[in-house]
């Protein structure tokens, strides 16, 4: 699997913040709507109540009215004579004035058709059917009863659609019934007016079916149908279903109820879709500026952490020359600003501490190794230069002195730790003159030098520990006379010495015990010492190595880098 | 990057949240133009009425025009071309001349007016949906109305109207199918009138003199059942011939209750109306139809026994809104 990067501070912050902004918004808004939306649904119940109630009331009144116009009828049938001026001027008038009656018609007990009048229309001579009036029916036809809707069929080219109020006369003569037809005039436009919503409506109906609907004719051509088995058996009340409302109110003095019918989706959606867009445009915006604000939040938080995270590291990179410069922010931040700069001067003052003392004490071994080595030199060059008085050569033991003379001249070289290589070499030659005499001629020497090489800086007494090792162990063991052959040879960057003699040689025991240990006796001070104080002075990758074989003689190659002051390696 | 992008989508989903709501009715009202056969006849007239009660439902601007004869085709075709012209955006359409009026149709179709058409076809591949009665059906239910009208043999006057009708050529045929089962038919005289009561009237008059053997007469459409029924009237033939028409009007329901008259062969021109305007918003809307199948409305039998039932009244007499 992949190491996912860890996330940064920036993104972490606006990933929260905005998703907890989200979260609440959409809550919110769910919330809101869901509470929002049942409000609107209870305020659409309520107007469809209120809108049937108004139209229950309106078809009461004209029920009434019609009832009030069927008392009328009665008196003036019970009290005006058959074919009397007065019964034919009363029906002309009402006629006239109310336009909603299509016509009036009496009966005998039979059911037979007696009078009728209706505006410009005769009934037809031969009736085929008439639907005003049945007399299969006339237990129905008690105080209130109101026909289903009919067609006027009585007439001639007549044919309106019409409800029938039919009522008995108890009046002596032949007449037992009268019947009014009633036209739907002003209670259709009544009723086709009230809306409920956008295409809400309200209906009327009784048990056995629609009275008058504003899309009558829609139901009749079977392009419309209204669910009425199921709402006659509904008591007044408000209904919703799935998508519809409907509210039921029965109409006083009659057996009519009243159906208002709205649909949900178009009251509670438009409403609620108008509210989903203000509310998600607000929520887009609350979003957009926890979006803003969580971004500069993490800004102000995470910059100047950056910039202390970016001190540190270069900090890390160059301890000493790092200047700490404090970064603002928060007061925590702040705080953490501060405490890295005492850390900073702090950890500066100790590298500072550690460094100088470090100095010091190579210094100290340092002076402690060449006061080692010159005590024991001393020590052998004036054994042979007594050596010398006492044998009476006065001309070789001048010669000697000049060489130690000259070979402490330059160990003293003013206190300086390094030397040009040409003076060491001097150095050595004349410790080689010197240790000629001692073993009078035993060996001879060689110088092979690449003059290039001259002018840079070795450490002084390098070489006369090494030669004094190949004098003591290798040549003076042996029974021929051996040679020393002291090269210098540039190596890239590095300067090498070879010290090789054609002595007795060694094993690897005596190398190794050669470069670690310190040898007793009063020959053996050198070699190591030589080795420790280059790796001190330059590096693990510098001092001395050893090549040899019992009877082979010996190669010691001595490294160093190549230096031209001083001070370039005085700090290290 | 990846926040971004992140917040990004829950933008645009709220975005789409608020873009999905509000629709419903078209708000901007569509232009239909109906162009009839006739603006004379109840038939049209209740076809009318429910295209003006479909177009106050879908927010139309409906503009009903019709040429003043059933035989006008070239003031149809003009029609149609004003029409588009005055950027009618679907016709609801029926048909004077099935062949006669195809190119008009073509050419309005071609313009990118949406075709629907109603009552009468027209031989045009850009209609996009037909409702009307199954006129073929229509001409069954002509012949079992004959049929069942007399017990003896049946000698028949066809009074049809112009040829080039589609709906009247569709109608005799099926009337010839069924009749043909019977083995009670003998001569069929068939006449083709002007759609107009009198011409009917009189071509009537003189076909029953002329055959005095005919006991059935057939209108096809209402002005020439109307016709007919005059004639079989003003004869004094009430009770001998039988006539069997087409439609409601109210001459044929007066004749149905004396006699004159046995069946009407009832369709339903208000659906028509409704429909053919509906469907042709639906067209507008994208919707398609399989303009091949026809969008059948409802055609009934009114007989002299059940013309006052409520189904007889309902399909006889329009509810005309006070």
């Amino acid at each position: 699997m992949k190491q996912r990067k860890p996330l940064s501070m920036t993104a972490v912050l606006v990933v929260v913040i905005t998703g907890v902004v989200l979260g609440m918004v959409l809550c919110t808004v769910a919330l809101f709507l869901n509470a929002y939306r049942r409000s609107i649904l209870r305020s659409a119940q309520t107007s469809s109540r209120q809108a049937v109630d108004q139209v229950s009331n309106t078809v009461a009144n004209y029920v009434s009215d019609m009832d009030g116009v069927m008392a009328l009828v009665k008196s003036t049938l019970q009290t005006a004579p058959q074919d009397s001026q007065e019964r034919e001027e009363f029906f002309d008038n009402l006629l006239k004035i109310r336009a909603d009656v299509a016509a009036v018609t009496t009966y005998d007990a039979a059911g037979n058709l007696l009078s009728c009048w209706a505006l410009d229309h005769q009934p037809r001579e031969e009736i085929y059917e008439n639907l005003s009036f049945d007399a299969a029916a006339l237990s129905l036809y008690a105080e209130g009863y109101i026909s289903q809707p009919h067609v006027e069929s009585i007439f001639e080219g007549w044919y309106p659609w019409v409800v029938t109020m039919p009522a008995a006369l108890d009046a002596g003569g032949p007449e037992a019934w009268v019947a009014l037809d009633l036209k739907f005039g002003s209670i259709s436009s009544y009723i086709n007016n009230v809306g409920i919503g956008q295409h809400g409506y309200c209906f009327l109906m009784d048990q056995s079916g629609i009275l008058y609907h504003p899309q009558q004719q829609l139901i009749y051509s079977r392009l419309k149908e209204e669910d009425t088995a199921a709402l006659a058996v509904r008591s007044d009340g408000v209904y919703s279903e799935s998508n519809v409302i409907y509210a039921i109110k029965t109409v006083e003095g009659s057996p009519w109820r009243v159906v208002g019918v709205s649909y949900v989706d178009e009251l509670v959606t438009s409403n609620v879709g108008e509210v989903t867009r203000i509310l998600v445009l607000s929520a887009l915006a609350v979003l957009l500026a926890a979006l803003l604000s969580s971004i500069v939040i993490s800004r102000a938080l995470s910059r100047p952490l950056k910039g202390l995270s970016g001190a540190m590291r270069q900090f890390e990179k160059s301890a000493d020359r790092f200047t700490y410069a404090p970064v603002g922010g928060a007061r925590e931040v702040q705080a953490l600003s501060e405490s890295f700069g005492h850390m900073v001067v702090k950890i500066q003052q100790l590298m500072d501490t550690v460094r100088r003392e470090e100095i010091n004490l190579r210094k100290t071994e340092l002076k402690a190794l060449q006061a080692q080595i010159n005590p024991h030199f001393l020590y052998n060059t004036l054994d042979s230069i007594s050596w010398m008085c006492e044998q009476g050569r006065n001309a070789e033991a001048v010669q000697m002195v000049n060489a130690l003379a000259q070979l402490f001249r330059i160990s003293i070289s003013k206190g300086h730790e390094l030397i040009p290589i040409r003076s060491e070499l001097r150095h050595a030659e004349s410790y080689l003159k010197i240790q000629q005499h001692r073993y009078k001629n035993q060996f001879s020497y060689r110088f092979d030098v690449d003059e290039r090489c001259l002018d840079f800086l070795c450490n002084k007494i390098t070489l006369q520990p090494i030669i004094e090792n190949a004098i003591y162990h290798g040549i003076n063991g042996l029974v021929d006379e051996g040679e020393i052959v002291i090269t210098l040879r540039a190596e890239g960057t590095d300067v090498v010495f070879t010290v090789a003699d054609n002595g007795v040689g060694m094993d690897q025991a005596q190398i190794e015990a050669i470069l670690r240990k310190e040898r007793s006796d009063h020959t053996g001070i050198g070699i190591k010492n030589v080795n420790d104080r280059l790796k001190i002075y330059f590096g693990e990758g510098y001092g001395i190595t050893i090549r040899s074989e019992p009877d082979e003689g010996a190669v010691v190659t001595i490294r160093m880098p190549q230096v031209r002051e001083e001070g370039d390696y005085e700090n290290r | 990057m990846k926040i971004a992008k992140t917040l990004g989508a829950a933008l645009l989903c709220l975005g789409l949240l608020t873009g999905c709501t509000g629709q419903g009715v078209q708000a901007t009202p569509r232009n239909i133009t109906l162009v009839a056969k006739s603006t004379e006849t109840e038939f049209w007239k209740s076809v009318f009425a429910g295209a003006r009660a479909a177009a106050s439902e879908y927010n139309v601007n409906l503009n009903i025009v019709g040429p003043e004869t059933e035989e006008d085709y070239e003031t149809q075709n003009a029609l149609i071309e004003d029409a588009v012209a005055q950027g009618a955006e679907a016709l609801v359409f029926s048909a004077i001349s099935y062949t006669e009026n195809a190119p008009a149709i073509d050419a309005a179709a071609e313009a990118g007016v949406k075709i629907a058409v109603i009552d009468s076809d027209v031989d045009s591949q850009a209609v996009g949906v037909r409702i009307g009665t199954d006129n073929v059906e229509a001409g069954r239910m002509t012949a079992q109305a004959a049929l069942a009208a007399r017990e003896d043999r049946l000698v028949l006057g066809l009074i049809n109207y112009d040829l080039g009708s589609r709906n009247g050529q569709e109608r005799e045929q099926g009337l010839r199918e069924e009749l043909a089962r019977s083995d009670r038919v003998g001569e069929i005289y068939t006449l083709n009138v002007l759609a107009e009561v009198g011409d009917a009237r009189e071509k009537t008059m003189e076909l029953l003199r002329a055959h005095p053997e005919i006991n059935v007469v057939v209108g096809f459409n209402e002005p020439t059942a109307v016709g007919a029924a005059q004639a079989v009237d003003r004869l004094g033939l009430g009770g001998t011939v039988d006539v069997v028409g087409f439609d409601s009007n109210v001459e044929t329901v007066d004749l149905m209750q004396t006699g004159v008259v046995s069946a009407l062969i009832v369709q339903n021109p208000y659906a028509m109306g409704y429909l053919g305007v509906e469907a042709a918003c639906d067209l507008l809307g994208g919707e398609t139809f399989d303009p091949e199948a026809l969008l059948d409305t409802a055609t009934q039998i009114v007989t002299r026994e059940n013309m006052f039932s409520l189904e007889g009244q309902k399909a006889l007499f329009p509810f005309d809104t006070p």
